[in-house]
């Protein structure tokens, strides 16, 4: 046995070619047993009981990688069965956690007011022309022929007042505001609040039917579906009036067949890119309508230059400046054609947050702006400090379910009977601002109609409306007396009434807020039962005994033992119940969950009420049970789920101490500094027990490793995107500026950083363990770094075309290059990537030494030998990493970069400390860095930080299935490197005799995802615990969500990137080194 | 298939544990140090001294935590050398300085000092005359000047470790300056006092694997005090000594007095499993 530094210079190493390896290894093993035969005493050899044993050989060969094969079939089986316990715990939770509303059918009529019900008399108002018709107004006197809609998308209240302080998306559409002051008879803008998810598709909902959305509804927002409930275009369509639409598409689907098809033109609205085509087809179709005012009766137009600005750019961009000055100049020109008869109306749907982004309920996201322009005296203020619009939204602001009423009231048809809004006061309050008269009237009839639609809505669920003081019933009994009695005074006091009827729309709208739609308790709970079984279920899987083959891997003589016992015909045990593991937990779990699957299908059918589904969860809980029976079956002693070692403990702290943090919004919103926190203190520990070991190279090196671990970490946490409650707080790094949502100059060269370093990086630690062969320096040193070069290519020629660099250059012509390359480069990291990764041979390198003057004697090593597995599945990990890196931006590239480092110096330090098969830590910190570098990716737990743009980077229109899908590897590109990283915990530093792997990696892909599962089911018991918190919907939901979606992402990668590698690499290894038994 | 295998013949390339114990077993006298518990000096001015200072730093923390909490960055430069003074006065009161007998420096020598291992209080026979002037020997205030400026030189350091667990880079520098620098001079400088520059014994200390006494345990539980004095700070109650870095100061100091005491009675001569 000669020292390794003899024969690493003797030979160039060898090509990487699969077969050259494979011959070479077997023409060195054949010289070898000539040698050894020649060594042999017994130097006659029977060639009948060679070629005997040559065949045995073979054929036990086919029958290991038959067994290794069929446990890997038993073991994503047994994944697989995870996954569906989790989605059905998450799926049980949430159909009871997000708020649902049911949905009435019942419809308002134009003669049958809902003051009818009332106990004062039916109406405040002496009759009017054409009274109870559509024609001269239904409930309330009709003001308007027409009404012109212009919805601009993400119009935030700021941007329409004067501010001043010289941000570029401030004071570039003060057409509005100045009308409202020149002329307050004929215009008033107010804040416009959105009730969240702040998502078009709710908002247009909410806009024209008067109710809230709830959570449960934000699913379909890619789909779009029609409005079944009452609305105010149905009442008009009912009234026979004629509509048309420019614009954004949502509208067809939510209203599909209500426009007048030749009249309008719908434009496709999710093009982030495309900040002009909407609203220049609006602009181009809507001045010739406005001369034909006879073929309709309402035009709604809606725009979304402004929303795809701030989503491409943010709002501090040039491109908004001119975004908005273009609507500036088109309100002012549209204005100007609006006659008598018509109404006009400019509002938003919606806010933007810092960045330019949408769909949670932020301040900024919330706040819109709404207008309305009349071209005759119409409207009023009641109090003449009200002529001047409001300074910010904070002042005076009327909720965005207050147009439905108004709208309807104006245009004389019925308000919608789910309307929860108010009229707005200055709609009705009359040029003079002194019409109380008027103002309760609307204010008495929308009111009358919230309690016809509270009553229904109560009888339809079953609860009673209890009269208790300050509860809206009560409220509503104070402003009918109130009414009657101000009915009969000489000088009545009108405003009084108008104000008892709005504390009762008021407090019912505070109630239904607060009560929307019942938790179902029952299904919250159900998935929290089932999260938590399958959690344990995971722990006790996890921590069982292992095969007790730890001491006999490195033993050659003990596995020449085997090996010959084995060819004698016996069969190891091991190997038996080894394959029987995973075989009886899937049959467990099969035959616990069937029947009750089959019984609750058979049931549902038979009754004919078809919730197929409704076995369930009995069907996940018993097949649970039946899994944690046969795992306590499968061994003598039962499992202690309680670490034995100081790092387990730490791994326990680290998993506990965040999950309990979940149930401060505090600790939820500052987890990216906690994570740092429990990283570098990872770093100190590990740094200080390299100490302990017992020779210098070691301590240096795991000292050394620990440091580079914690600083990477700290560099990496640089980059990171604040989430509103951090402010003050926090510095946005993630892009330009706070408010933009592009890269800074800088920032573009971090990618070229990382394609320069991260392949040489990589290469330092494939050196010591030798497995710097084969196909390692193509794969890293060209392929890798090329991949790494392009995505840097592709961000370069990205912000050429965002921020115009090339005027010159053709429209769409850097688009057109950026997408095609970032095809190309996803193309090759996944497609081309697996194929290489599938075909790929072991990265080691065979030499044969002579030594000098024994020409007989040959000297075999196999460079690599050591980390043959490992070596050989970071491949895979870096093809993950490739397409991660493209879709994530440049600052994300960046902290990606360092997180691969980290992983290595992880594995390393694991390695180090024998940490590798038994620890729990090992794992645990994989899951930790995957969450980090979530956060450092540019994202929160927050659904406006979700980088709708990325869906962009390798198309040029949302397609299924691959839109969802970029979205998802830039959003979550965290976990998944993390993921794909797993099997290297138990694969890195290991030789092709090890035994068992599978059965390692299984067990830590187990510790990772309990770090995940306990994530899940943490947040999701604090959610449900505090489902009446206030900061629910901003904080304890997303979090919910986003720990539900990372889970399930896990589980699935978890399959098929890790499991499915290790197949692939262990089927690599054991073709050319042979199969280690079990 | 005996091949000749060079990588997993070499030293440490393969897990598992094969390689491992014969490792230790060659390198087993330097890789386990083996370092002795400090005592406190035998005088009973120091075994007063021992409980008075203590209660002196606490007294001190507790008059000037109101300030803290109004100026950190003040009132912890003006209570620095106030606390040297006293960490000085008790390591030349009642520590035995590194190279001294008693002192824990000398890790390789430990058979010669067998007269070492007496209980605290308990009085040994042969340390009278010239041990017991070696004790106060000349060489005292020398270390605990050189001590005190290895710990000044260990406040970058530990600067950096703040910033690593997440403490802002190149904002609020004087406040985790000074910070770093309470740390040091509260739980480094008695080390250094005691061990000097041994190596070995460092090794130990770093490692975990020194015995508990007053110094020891007072290094571990400023560490693990300061640690744990981060949890608060992310809680939105808006409360004033949430800030940046009163409750590391609280922990520090409470964690640091607690092992003080702690090593130095229960758990004195305790090893970490």
């Amino acid at each position: 046995m000669a020292p390794p530094a003899n024969l690493t210079k003797n030979k160039a190493p060898a090509p990487p070619d699969y077969k050259t390896i494979k011959k070479q290894f077997d023409a060195a093993k054949r010289a070898k047993a000539a040698q050894d035969a020649e060594q042999e005493t017994t130097a006659v050899v029977d060639d009948e009981q060679a070629r005997l044993r040559d065949r045995h050989k073979a054929a036990l060969k086919i029958a290991r990688k038959k067994s290794f094969e069929a446990r890997w079939a038993w073991t994503a089986g047994f994944w697989l069965w995870m996954l569906c316990i989790h989605i059905v715990a998450i799926a049980y939770f949430t159909s009871g956690f997000l708020l649902t509303r049911l949905m009435l059918d019942e419809k308002s009529v134009c003669d049958a007011p809902p003051t009818l019900n009332a106990s004062g008399p039916v109406d405040l108002l002496p009759a009017w022309n054409g009274k109870g018709t559509p024609d001269g107004g239904c409930w309330h006197p009709r003001t308007f022929q027409r009404a012109v809609i212009v919805l601009i998308d993400a119009l935030r209240y700021d941007f329409t007042v004067p501010v001043g302080d010289g941000a570029r998306f401030h004071d570039a559409l003060p057409f509005m505001y100045k009308t409202s002051v020149a002329s307050p008879e004929k215009a008033f803008l107010r804040p416009f609040i959105a009730d969240p998810p702040t998502s078009t598709l709710q908002r247009l909902k909410g806009l024209t039917t008067g109710t809230l959305p709830t959570l449960a509804d934000l699913g379909s927002s890619f789909a779009g579906t029609a409005i079944e409930e009452d609305n105010i275009l149905m009442q008009l369509r009912d009234a026979g009036r004629r509509m048309v639409h420019l614009g954004d598409d949502t509208w067809e689907s939510l209203f599909p067949g209500y426009f007048v098809g030749n009249l309008s033109h719908p434009e496709d609205s999710f093009n982030v890119w495309d900040l002009h085509t909407v609203d220049n087809t609006v602009m181009k179709h809507i001045f010739p309508l406005m001369d034909r005012t006879e073929d309709w009766d309402l035009l709604v137009a809606h725009c979304l230059g402004v929303d795809h600005a701030g989503h491409r750019y943010g709002p501090d961009h040039d491109e908004m400046t001119a975004k908005l000055r273009q609507m500036d100049a088109f309100i002012q020109d549209l204005t100007a054609k609006i006659d008598d008869d018509t109404l006009l109306i400019v509002m938003g749907d919606h806010g933007m947050d810092a960045k330019g982004d949408h769909g949670g309920e932020s301040d900024d996201e919330v706040e819109s702006a709404l207008w309305m322009y009349s071209s005759r005296p119409i409207f009023g203020r009641t109090k003449s400090e009200f002529v001047e619009p409001p300074a910010t939204a904070k002042i005076r602001p009327v909720n965005q379910i207050d147009l439905v009423p108004t709208l309807s009231l104006l245009l004389g048809i019925p308000i919608p009977f789910n309307n929860l809004g108010r009229p707005i006061e200055e709609a009705f309050a009359g040029p003079k601002g002194t019409a109380w008269d008027m103002l309760a009237a609307a204010e008495r009839t929308t009111a009358a109609g919230i309690r016809r639609y509270q009553a229904s809505y109560s009888a339809a669920r079953g609860s009673d409306q209890a009269e208790t003081p300050g509860s809206p019933a009560a409220l509503w009994a104070k402003a009918e007396s109130t009414y009657v009695k101000v009915a009969g005074q000489k000088k009545a006091d009108w405003a009084a009434v108008h104000s008892a009827f709005a504390e009762y729309q008021a407090a019912t709208l505070k109630k239904c807020k607060s009560l929307w739609a019942k938790f179902d308790l029952k299904s919250m709970a159900i998935g929290i039962v089932v999260m938590a079984s399958g959690v344990i279920t995971l722990l006790v899987y996890v921590n069982r005994d292992g095969d007790d083959d730890e001491e006999a891997i490195d033993d050659p003589e003990l596995d020449l033992a085997e090996q010959s016992l084995q060819l004698l015909g016996h069969k190891p045990n091991a190997e038996d119940t080894a394959v029987q593991l995973e075989k009886t937990l899937v049959a467990a779990a099969m035959f616990g969950a069937f029947p009750f699957l089959l019984g609750g299908a058979l049931q549902a059918l038979h009754s004919g009420t078809g919730d197929w589904y409704r076995g369930v969860p009995f069907a996940s809980l018993v097949s649970i049970v039946a899994v944690l029976v046969r795992l306590f079956e499968a061994q003598e002693t039962i499992p202690s789920v309680f670490p034995k070692t100081a790092w387990g403990w730490m791994a326990v702290i680290f998993t506990l101490s965040q999950s309990i943090g979940f149930a401060s919004n505090s600790y939820t919103i500052w987890e990216d500094s906690i994570l740092l926190f429990f990283l570098t203190t990872f770093g100190v520990v590990s740094a200080l027990t390299a100490l302990r070991l017992p020779t210098l190279t070691q301590r240096t090196l795991g000292t050394f490793h620990s440091v580079v671990f914690i600083l990477l970490g700290r560099l990496a946490s640089v980059s990171k995107l604040c989430r509103e409650e951090q402010m003050p707080y926090c510095t946005s790094t993630y892009y330009a500026s706070a408010t933009s949502s592009t890269s800074a100059p800088w920032q573009l060269v971090i990618p070229f950083l990382i394609s320069l370093s991260l392949p040489t990086i990589i290469k330092g630690f494939l050196t010591p363990s030798r497995s710097y062969h084969g196909l390692a320096p193509g794969y890293i040193n060209y392929a890798f770094r090329f991949g790494l070069f392009l995505a840097g290519v592709y961000w370069i020629l990205d912000a050429a075309d965002s921020g115009n660099w090339f005027p010159s250059l053709r429209e769409k012509l850097l688009k057109n290059i950026s997408v095609y390359l970032a095809q190309m480069i996803l193309g090759t990291a996944l497609v081309a990537g697996t194929t290489a990764f599938i075909w790929a041979p072991p990265s080691v390198a065979v030499v044969t030494t002579a030594e000098a003057g024994q020409t007989t004697k040959a000297k075999v090593a196999i460079l690599g030998w050591g980390n043959a597995h490992g070596a050989r599945y970071l491949f895979l990990l870096l093809n993950i990493l490739t397409a991660c890196f493209l879709l994530s931006k440049p600052m994300g590239g960046g902290a990606l970069g360092l997180f691969t480092w980290q992983i290595l110096s992880l594995l390393e330090i694991l390695d180090l400390n024998s940490l590798t098969t038994s620890s729990p830590i090992g794992p645990t910190m994989l899951a930790l860095l995957g969450t980090f570098h979530f956060f450092t990716t540019g994202h929160q737990a927050a659904l406006a930080t979700i980088q709708w743009d990325s869906a962009f980077i390798p198309l040029f229109t949302i397609r299924y299935p691959w839109s969802p899908l970029a979205v998802a590897l830039n959003t979550l590109a965290g976990p998944i490197v993390a993921t794909a990283a797993v099997p290297l915990v138990a694969l890195w530093k290991t030789d092709p005799h090890r035994k068992g792997l599978l059965e390692k990696v299984s067990r830590a892909l187990g510790v990772f995802v309990v770090y995940f599962a306990v994530e899940a089911l943490a947040t999701m018991a604090w959610a449900g615990h505090l489902r009446r918190h206030l900061m629910l919907y901003r904080v304890f939901s997303p979090r919910f969500m986003l720990a539900s979606l990372v889970l399930v992402v896990v589980d699935i990668a978890g399959i098929v990137v890790a499991l499915a590698g290790v197949r692939v690499n262990t089927l690599a290894v054991g073709d050319v080194f042979g199969w280690p038994s079990g | 298939m005996p091949l000749i295998d060079p990588v997993t013949m070499s030293s440490s390339l393969t897990k598992g544990g094969a390689q491992l114990p014969t490792a230790k077993g060659k390198d087993a006298p330097s890789s386990e140090p083996t370092i002795q518990p400090i005592q406190i000096k035998p005088t009973p001015v120091a075994q007063a001294a021992r409980h008075v200072f203590p209660l002196l730093l606490a007294s001190l923390f507790a008059l000037q935590f109101r300030p803290l909490v109004a100026d950190p960055v003040s009132t912890m430069l003006t209570s620095l050398p106030v606390v040297a003074l006293l960490q000085l006065a008790y390591v030349l009161v009642c520590l035995p300085a590194a190279g001294s007998q008693g002192g824990g420096a000398s890790t390789a020598s430990g058979k010669q000092k067998t007269g070492r291992k007496v209980r605290p209080g308990e009085k040994k026979k042969g340390m009278g005359g010239g041990a017991a002037a070696e004790l106060v020997g000349p060489n005292a205030p020398v270390a605990s000047i050189l001590s005190l400026v290895l710990s000044v030189l260990a406040i970058p350091p530990l600067y950096i470790a703040f910033v690593c667990f997440g403490a802002p880079l190149y904002t609020l520098v004087a406040h985790t300056g000074l910070c770093a620098a309470h740390l040091a001079v509260l739980s480094l400088f008695p080390l250094f006092y005691v061990h000097g520059v041994d190596g070995g014994a460092w090794r130990a200390v770093g490692a975990f694997q020194a015995p508990f006494d007053e110094v020891f345990g007072g290094f571990v539980g400023a560490f693990v005090g300061a640690w744990l004095g981060a949890v608060p700070i992310p809680l939105d109650w808006d409360r004033d000594w949430q800030r940046w870095p009163v409750t590391i100061l609280c922990g520090l100091y409470g964690g640091c007095l607690l092992g003080r005491v702690l090593g130095g009675s229960l758990f004195w001569g305790k090893r970490v499993a």
